[in-house]
């Protein structure tokens, strides 16, 4: 998703401490090869992989632990989703896992066991099985490839907490997670949606041109809540929620903020990014991010725009919707009285 | 989300301090330029406020550590 990618090879780091290791995470061994058929590539999977890598090892995942904050929230906003389905799944596929902030949240009446899949093996094991309520097993391998390791018709209930921005072919991860299901199976997703980080967005944008005269990406391109609704019926599902919501996290500054989506994992992994912010331009940023958007109190506010859905497998035994123009009630009456 | 710590430690902290504490005065004043030309931004806009904010920013941070090579910091 996020943020800035590097500061590296910069004046900053070379000179004012020649045998720090800085903000570097540049190399990429996995080749992205820009002709290739297939899905277009928007990020590159191995460098996300080491940055979550990287991330869940920083201070022996303290730092990790520290910036779980707005996982967390939004964990327990689908998770409180999933327990208003009032059945009992005998297990729980949660793809993209990470430390397991969604299946900590389940309990046994709603799960007999969870199933973790994790591209990031770091992130995967940072945190110990007695911290969750239900039995785990960990799975590590890339969601994008789910259907070679999940058979299909073998899941009742598939989740995604926070992953699904980071995949390159979401209608394909879409209908890959349709037919994993079995029939009547759900889906519940929660994945940022295009207003994420729009501060962040517009600040570097403003500081790039008026410094050096173009732009670059920084921060991914996102999904919008309409593109949701159409990719998961285009993928198959029915009865489908999607609902969008927005949590603002204010920061002491846009340096507090780019500090921690580094320690989320979350550094900019578009595939052709520019791996360095110029230091001026970082500088330059950080003054507009203030100016434009800041709060009265000096803090500066972050959005995270979060889109959750819900989408069930077809089944024929499956409630459907009426026949249009089948209602016997006028709407009207119901709500006038 | 821990505070700019009042003695930073790396580089990026440093930066981040003086960027935003020692120089809030000239940031603010860069700020202000691009907010009032925001829809037609164009490089150098702001060019003469960035040179005082850029020149304090500078200044802070090699008070503080004196670069291996003065040459290098200033481009």
């Amino acid at each position: 998703m996020l943020g800035y990618g590097v500061i590296r090879g910069g004046s900053l780091c070379r000179v004012l401490a020649p045998q720090r290791r800085c903000l570097a995470s540049v190399s990429s061994t996995s080749p992205v090869n820009p002709n290739s058929v297939g899905p277009f590539q928007v990020f590159d999977r191995h460098v996300k992989q080491m940055q979550k890598d990287r991330a869940a090892a920083r201070d022996g995942g303290e730092r990790s632990r520290t910036v779980d904050y707005v996982r967390s929230e939004i964990a327990d906003a689908l998770a409180e989703r999933m327990q208003d389905i009032k059945r009992k799944f005998s297990s729980v596929l949660d793809l993209g896992s990470g430390p397991g902030h969604f299946s900590k949240l389940l309990d046994t009446e709603t799960a007999g066991k969870v199933v973790m899949l994790e591209s990031s093996k770091k992130l995967l094991n940072r945190d110990p099985d007695d911290e969750f309520e239900v039995p785990v097993e960990r799975i590590h391998a890339d969601e994008e490839n789910l259907l070679q390791i999940i058979p299909p018709n073998s899941q009742e209930a598939i989740v995604s907490c926070l992953s699904l921005h980071w995949v390159n072919d979401l209608p394909g991860i879409l209908v890959q997670i349709k037919e994993a299901l079995k029939p009547d199976g759900v889906f519940l997703g929660a994945l940022f949606g295009g207003d994420t980080l729009f501060e962040l967005r517009t600040s570097l944008q403003l500081a790039e041109v008026e410094r050096e005269g173009g732009i670059s990406p920084h921060i991914s391109p996102m999904t919008d809540s309409r593109d949701m609704s159409n990719l998961l019926g285009r993928a198959g599902f029915t009865l489908l929620t999607v609902d969008v919501d927005e949590i603002k996290v204010a920061y002491p500054s846009m340096w507090e903020l780019l500090e921690d989506l580094q320690d989320m994992g979350e550094s900019n992994a578009v595939v052709g990014r520019r791996h360095f912010i110029h230091r001026d331009t970082l500088v330059a940023a950080s003054a507009i991010y203030k100016e434009m958007h800041g709060h009265e109190d000096g803090s500066v506010p972050a959005t995270f725009q979060v889109i959750y859905v819900i989408g069930w497998k077809p089944a024929p035994n499956q409630p459907k919707p009426l026949e249009r123009g089948s209602g016997e009630t006028n709407l009207k009456d119901v709500l006038e009285h | 989300m821990k505070p700019t710590a009042t003695t930073a430690t790396t580089p990026l902290r440093r930066l981040a301090l003086h960027s935003t504490k020692t120089c809030a005065a000239p940031a603010s004043a860069y700020g202000k330029c691009i907010l009032a030309t925001y829809m037609d931004v164009q490089k150098d806009t702001c060019k003469a406020e960035f040179e005082k904010f850029g020149a304090c920013v500078r200044e802070a941070v090699s008070k503080l550590q004196r670069p291996v090579n003065a040459g290098d910091i200033i481009p």
